[in-house]
């Protein structure tokens, strides 16, 4: 059976444009201290040059794209080639060109310092 | 006439996407675990993909940050056993606001299709993917039949 089996050309144009890949949601732990908060993302089978980090207007968006070779006959599958997708709330007080990202053993690690203008301060109190 | 022929072209438009979900709804039903993250509480296991590639078998399993010492893998005869631990380290002074990923023990059994040799298995870990090679043993490997 063919496709085209349509009395007029369809057009495309019409319909929406969906992504290539299916999108999951990487489980994430976050972690805060007085100078950084720190992000850990699963994202098993990404390599480096798929991830991409997005900071933009107090949104943090991570995207890896994970593509697995498929070499011979699949018998039983459970994973498959994806897109983890997620995106946070950030507070302003990132400073975003200090962030730094690292991806090790399928685990995307991101710090993001605090600018000293958020840090946390002791105020002395002084007799008056 | 012609802006009739432009909604019928639309009208097969919606059509042909709602078919297309409908064909990847039937394809998934059975496998509502695709799309999951690994290791969530619920499925305490790593998930595993079996391919069959002519004389040997290839297993692969999602093992985000787990370090290869952590791993173990027994073989014997058709039975392959994959266990280990996960551990998650809390940095040191800081405080959590979202603990998803979690530490956990697992083990996962196998009876695969055919006998393998075990002494010549290969396990790599790559990118929190475990690959292991397993090649079929000398009874099971596929015979060229010579027609007379």
């Amino acid at each position: 059976m063919t496709d085209s089996k349509y009395i007029t050309r369809t057009e495309n144009k019409a319909i929406e444009k969906t992504r290539e890949l299916k999108t999951a949601t990487p489980s994430v732990d976050i972690y805060e201290n007085d100078n950084e908060i720190l992000l850990y993302a699963d994202m098993p089978g990404v390599h480096k040059d798929d991830v991409t980090v997005n900071i933009e207007n107090g949104k943090l968006f991570i995207s890896g794209i994970r593509r697995l070779d498929h070499q011979g006959v699949s018998n039983w599958a459970e994973f498959v080639d994806v897109e983890y997708v997620r995106s946070f709330s950030i507070p302003q007080s990132i400073k975003v060109k200090d962030v730094a990202a690292k991806l090790k053993d399928g685990i995307l690690t991101l710090h993001l310092p605090k600018s000293e203008a958020a840090k946390p301060r002791l105020i002395e109190v002084t007799a008056a | 006439m012609f802006t009739r022929m432009n909604e019928i072209d639309r009208m097969f438009g919606a059509m042909d996407l709602l078919r297309t979900k409908m064909d990847r709804l039937f394809n998934e039903m059975d496998r509502p675990y695709l799309h999951r993250p690994a290791f969530t509480l619920s499925t305490n296991a790593p998930r595993i993909n079996l391919l069959e590639n002519g004389d040997k078998f290839e297993v692969r399993a999602e093992l985000p940050g787990i370090s290869k010492d952590d791993i173990s893998i027994k073989i014997q005869g058709n039975y392959l056993e994959i266990s280990g631990k996960r551990e998650i380290e809390t940095p040191e002074g800081f405080k959590p606001h979202r603990k998803e990923r979690s530490a956990t023990t697992f083990s996962r059994s196998f009876t695969l299709p055919d006998e393998v040799d075990a002494e010549k298995v290969n396990a790599a870990l790559k990118d929190g993917i475990l690959y292991l090679t397993l090649p079929k043993s000398e009874a099971a490997k596929p015979r060229q039949i010579a027609v007379n």
